[in-house]
């Protein structure tokens, strides 16, 4: 049905020309869903782009065909091309959030395809057809009348596939549909599209990074790397049989449940925690967090619902507080580091309030509680050279004096991670990568040997290849240097692998806590579960998202995970949760 | 010559070649800042050319053509006109650089204050800002420019210009601190135990530079537009031959209707040398500022 | 939550007005002796003897400010009146009433202002919105370079160059005024074009000052609205060019330009005024250069109180009417 052959894409750069897409041969079968897997800049959007003759100035096609049925798409004129987008091929682009004009309905962005490709349509046979796309990717029908920034992300995007499919096209592309969506909605919607995509008998194209959505979604998989397709082929037989090592490193890079660790060489001796006196290390007491709620508004919202527990620290631990945006993960970590004020309730860090600490006694606790945040990029002042995130603690909290001795610090803390400060040290940020970046910062965490870190994130912006390592220098924090982790993480498959302690949060709610093995593992709480099935695993024999059954589950399960009362599995000694009143 | 030395001279001369490189890729930067630095440059030689008192009435005869000896003629009262321009030129621009100065600073500090410690004090200083900014300046430096209309001076003139100058720089600067204060690199220096104004001043300031530069910049180009707005409704220094003050006696004295082109063309062509390298300097450190790299990214 | 939107904005309102009256009241009291009072009792013992105008406003100045009554007074009665447009009497032409003067002199001033920000607006928004969208066109590449520079010069300075080259030079238009000597105010044709005629130079210079920032800003948002994803999507809709234009594009883009619009109220007036004044034009600049040049404190009050009056209810009107533009804004009605 559509045959791409010998297709290149190049970019004039200043250096020369890159080749973004070299000799890519696809033929893809009507009705078949086929994935495009592959790191950023790897050719897979290019290729789709270059289907819709939508490849930006300078790019452009120098070599090859595109066969959509009879059809040759790269002869097309520009305006036979108009008609043959959304018609015959529609593309739904990545950024989900953004693809609705903000100004313009639901509907009248439905109508608008449909009136320029079909000439005038009455105005009733309009709305009959609009209500009829919206009700096919199973929103309701008032949706039609609202305005893009009156629906969430998974709302947009079902409402993008109800454009897209609006016309019957005979192939679908659609590009990291589901990025900026949580796990949850990210089922809900691949279920909508693989609905959608059924009725209407079309092919798909989908385009990820992710395999473990791949090995729900898709029937065969092209596996690209630098503009070329390194691997194809049917989808279950590339998960077992991998050939290309890229293909077999994009398959080990994604955790799962269960099995041996993801970590290499995990030793089972741990430090000493770096605790003194009696007191706990850390202790939330009935502490909890409104935001808002000023003088204008009557009600704040609140992040987080009051919430007790203590963390022992005499033996080091990685607690781990897992959760989707909004379910107050965040919000607690910045309660810890001090940044926020609890709303009610104490946060007493070695028996000490945070919120009534002198200026002096707050410096002093600093060095002790330190973070590693969630976006590398920013964590970095772009005006400085790298070495001040290391040398400016240093010099703050008086632990080296004198240029050499800094020096020697900073490079010391960067072999303990694995990089070479030859190499780093005296580099602007963004001469590093992200992996470097976000390693630096650990390499930070460690220099100053704080009793607590916050890690916020700490690998949902790095590439896949380089999560595992980097969670391996943070798991030696704790390993080798005794220092206790709280670890704030929306992912439950690493959460299950490097922690003691296991929080799962739900609209600032806890709503299971305990060992990982038993929590993740084996969920008692509707919403842990209802999380951990949502998770689209590297495994191609598990029903993911396509049954009914699972529909009504994700349903039931939701309903459920509102009222349920918190799930508290047997204790982890070193951490003590209280049960919030 | 020690090692020292020789690796800072290199230095030098790399970034000298570094800033002529950025010029060429930045030429509404290149051109502003000739057109300004040309007409600063014409005021300061020419003062060694003319005196002060010559700017003055009755200093030579009224209603002469351009000569030789009177490069640009003399107005009606007896002014000779490039005295006029020469001191004019220098008094309109130290003008606004006063303004200007005052205005950065003090709404430069309101911003920050107002982004960065948030609260009740970000709610006052936004709102009297936003109330403020309703407020046409110049109306309101008519006002108080009436009220002291006796003895003004250039001087005077600019503290009265300044005490409403600062209201953009306030409120633009505390928009780009409220983003700049989300930022990563804030967070990582509050937990290397940097406090407030160490972050303000080492983590916020070095990346605003080129931004409150240009804010400077407009801020000096709205004082001297605000001054030459009073001075043409004839409020500004009467004893100082500023450029408005020239176009104000020249409206004032009909030199239209006299057919006196040479009194009419220097302050405008000044003037607009003056603006037009203003905005283009301002346009070019808005590329510096935010370049288009950066912005895709 | 519209109406806590509403209250707020007409708090706002209100607190500009105190404002400006607050500054009528204490500014000339910040100088050690009160020029009103100055300017009253000279033009009083300066008046012929036998007229008896000036003393009588000089009671009506001590009645009012009585200097008697506790300073708090004053400013609240004060405050009373100007919120009641009592706008008091013209010192220099007693006993006119400075209310009267403006009436008469504001429907010049926004004839020409409204008129021209208007075209400047359209026209500019147009420009700008086409130079990024035909990016074939030449002639309108060549166009922004040139609007750059003229949005840098003030409006009485493009207002100069104006009467220099066209006026005075070419004799194409009269050098300033309303209307002409010799024409007879009426509602008749003739003078209706007089009026016109005489008001093309002062209405060009504030359109080709202005044009430029309307020009520049739409240029901006329409390279911003192309980089937007529902822009990428509306191409892969397959779409009509005009239409991804016009409901995409520029409906986007042109939502910023409306909130500018409101923050250059102030400024828009400012250059208005000084438009008239070197034009010589009928309305308010002229008044007011007129009030500076005999230094009547009351009118100089009037007119800068009516003016900032006018740029805040004309801000207020057009938030009011953002919401209907941008839905975003819109309030739910919960």
């Amino acid at each position: 049905m559509l045959a791409i052959k010998d297709l290149c894409v190049d970019f004039p750069v200043m250096t020369g020309i890159v080749h973004a897409v070299a000799d890519v041969d696809i033929s893809i079968g009507s009705g078949k869903r086929v994935g495009f897997v592959g790191e950023s800049g790897s050719g897979k959007t290019t290729t789709a782009l270059a289907v819709m003759r939508m490849i930006k100035k300078p790019g452009e096609v120098s070599k090859g065909q595109i066969l959509l049925g009879e059809t040759d798409i790269l002869a097309l004129s520009s305006e036979e091309m108009r008609q043959t987008r959304l018609r015959r091929i529609s593309y739904i682009p990545q950024g989900a959030m953004n693809s609705l004009n903000p100004v313009m309905r639901i509907e009248q962005q439905i109508w608008d395809g449909i009136v320029d490709h079909e000439g005038a349509v009455s105005r009733s046979e309009l709305k009959r057809r609009s209500d009829e796309a919206i009700e096919g990717v199973g929103l309701p029908a008032r949706v039609a009348r609202m305005f893009p920034h009156e629906l969430s992300g998974g709302m947009k995007q079902r409402a993008c596939i109800a454009i897209a499919t609006a016309l019957k096209p005979e192939l679908i592309i659609a590009d990291e549909p589901t990025s900026a969506l949580d796990v949850i909605t990210q089922r809900q919607v691949m279920e909508t599209l693989e609905n959608a995509q059924e009725a209407i008998g079309s092919a798909l194209i989908l385009i990820g990074h992710d395999m473990g959505l791949m090995a729900q979604c898709v029937d065969e998989l092209m596996v690209m790397k630098d503009g070329r397709i390194v691997e194809r082929g049917a989808i279950r037989d590339i998960f077992k049989y991998p050939e290309h090592p890229y293909t077999r490193q994009l398959i080990a890079s994604v955790p799962s449940i269960g099995g041996e660790s993801f970590l290499p060489n995990v030793s089972a001796t741990t430090a000493n925690g770096q605790k003194q006196g009696d007191a706990p290390l850390l202790e939330f007491d009935g502490v909890s967090k409104v935001y808002g709620g000023g003088f204008f508004s009557k009600k704040g919202n609140t992040a987080l619902y009051p919430v007790s527990f203590a963390l022992d620290g005499s033996r080091p631990m990685i607690i781990s507080i897992v959760g989707q945006s909004g379910s107050g993960k965040s919000t607690m970590g910045s309660l810890m580091l001090g940044f926020n004020r609890a709303t009610t309730g104490v946060v007493r860090f070695e028996g000490r309030d945070m919120a009534i600490m002198k200026r002096h006694e707050v410096k002093g606790l600093r060095r002790h509680i330190q973070a590693v945040f969630q976006d590398p990029y920013g964590a970095f002042n772009p005006y400085y050279r790298v070495e001040r995130a290391l040398s400016l603690p240093l010099r703050r909290f008086g632990i080296a004096q004198g240029a050499a001795e800094i020096r020697e610090r900073c490079a010391e803390a960067c072999l303990g991670v694995g990089l070479d400060p030859a190499r780093i040290i005296g580099r602007f940020p963004h001469e590093l990568s992200g992996g470097q970046r976000q390693r630096l910062m650990v390499a930070r965490a460690l220099m100053l040997s704080p009793k607590l870190l916050v890690a916020d994130e700490p690998v949902s912006m790095v590439d896949a290849s380089l999560r595992a390592s980097i969670l391996k220098n943070l798991y030696d924090l704790k390993d080798k240097h005794g220092i206790s982790i709280v670890y704030i993480t929306h992912d439950l498959a690493t959460a299950y692998h490097v922690s003691d302690f296991v929080i799962v949060l739900h609209e600032g709610h806890v709503a299971e806590a305990g060992a990982p093995k038993e929590v993740i593992g084996d969920p008692q709480h509707p919403y842990t579960r209802l999380l951990i099935n949502s998770i689209p695993w590297p495994d191609v024999d598990r029903q993911w998202g396509t049954s009914a059954s699972a529909r009504e589950e994700t349903a039931r399960l939701m309903k459920d995970a509102r009222d349920h009362p918190p799930v508290d599995r047997s204790a982890v000694p070193g951490f003590v949760l209280a049960r919030a009143s | 010559m020690t090692l020292a030395t020789m690796a800072s001279e290199n230095r030098q001369a790399r970034s000298l070649d570094y800033v002529k490189g950025y010029l060429a890729r930045n030429p509404s930067l290149a051109i502003g800042i000739v057109l300004v630095g040309s007409l600063v440059l014409f005021s300061f030689v020419g003062s060694f050319f003319v005196d002060a008192r010559m700017a003055r009435p009755l200093s030579a005869a009224p209603s002469q053509p351009p000569s030789p000896e009177l490069l640009f003629g003399t107005d009606t009262q007896g002014r000779n006109l490039f005295a006029v321009l020469v001191y004019g030129t220098w008094l309109t621009v130290q003008l606004g650089l006063i303004a200007g100065a005052i205005g950065i600073l003090v709404g430069g500090s309101l911003g920050f204050m107002s982004a960065y410690f948030g609260g009740w004090t970000d709610r006052i200083i936004n709102f009297s800002t936003d109330v403020l900014l309703t407020v046409p300046a110049l109306l309101v430096l008519v006002i108080i420019a009436s009220a002291f209309r006796e003895g003004m001076t250039p001087t005077m003139m600019a503290l009265i210009i300044a005490a409403l100058a600062w209201r953009r720089p306030a409120r633009q600067i505390r928009a780009q601190v409220l983003v700049m204060r989300n930022a990563g690199y804030v967070d990582t220096a509050r937990i290397s135990g940097a406090g407030p104004f160490e972050i303000i001043f080492f983590e916020l300031v070095p990346n605003l530079m080129p931004y409150l530069v240009a804010s400077f910049v407009t801020a000096v180009s709205a004082a001297v537009l605000a001054s030459i707005g009073l001075e043409a409704m004839g409020l500004g220094p009467q004893n100082a031959p500023t450029l408005g003050m020239s176009i104000y006696y020249m409206m004032n004295f009909s030199a239209f209707l006299l057919k006196m082109w040479w009194w009419i063309i220097p302050p405008i062509a000044a003037l607009i040398i003056l603006f037009v390298g203003l905005y283009l300097i301002n346009t070019g450190l808005d590329e510096l500022a935010n370049p288009r790299l950066r912005r895709r990214a | 939550m519209y109406l806590i939107y509403l209250t707020k904005r007409l708090v706002m309102l209100f607190l500009v007005v105190v404002t400006a009256a607050t500054l009528n009241f204490f500014i000339p009291r910040l100088s050690d002796k009160s020029p009103v009072l100055e300017k009253i009792t000279e033009m009083s013992e300066s008046s012929a003897p036998g007229s008896v105008n000036m003393q009588e406003l000089l009671v009506i100045f001590n009645e009012r400010f009585g200097l008697d009554k506790p300073l708090l007074q004053q400013y609240f009665d004060y405050l009373g009146d100007m919120l009641t447009l009592d706008l008091n009497y013209s010192i220099t032409s007693y006993p006119t009433r400075v209310a009267d003067m403006i009436l008469a002199a504001l429907p010049w001033t926004l004839g020409l202002m409204v008129t021209s920000t208007l075209i400047a607006f359209l026209v500019g928004s147009v420009l700008g919105a086409l130079t990024v969208w035909r990016k074939d066109l030449k002639l309108l590449q060549f166009f922004v370079p040139v609007v750059m520079v003229f949005s840098a010069i003030p409006f009485y300075l493009i207002g100069l160059i104006l009467i220099y080259f066209v006026a005075y030079r070419g004799g194409y238009f009269p050098i300033g005024g309303g209307y002409s000597l010799t024409a007879f105010p009426a509602w008749d044709w003739e003078f209706a074009s007089d009026v016109l005629y005489h008001s093309i130079l002062p209405g060009t210079s504030i359109v080709i000052a202005s044009i430029g920032i309307w020009a520049l800003g739409m240029r901006g948002m329409m390279v911003t609205v192309q980089g937007e994803d529902y822009m990428n999507f509306a191409e892969a809709k397959g779409l009509k060019s005009r239409r991804v234009f016009l409901r995409y594009a520029v409906r986007n883009a042109v939502l910023p330009q409306v909130t500018q619009l409101a923050l250059f109220m102030g400024q828009l007036v400012t250059g208005a005024i000084l438009v008239e004044i070197v034009f010589g034009y009928p309305g308010m600049g002229s008044l007011l250069l007129q009030a500076v040049d005999y230094l009547d404190y009351y009118t100089i009050y009037g007119i800068v109180f009516v003016l900032i009056l006018a740029v805040a209810v004309s801000m207020l009107i057009l938030d009011l009417i953002y919401p209907l533009l941008d839905p975003r804004t819109r309030h739910h009605r919960a």
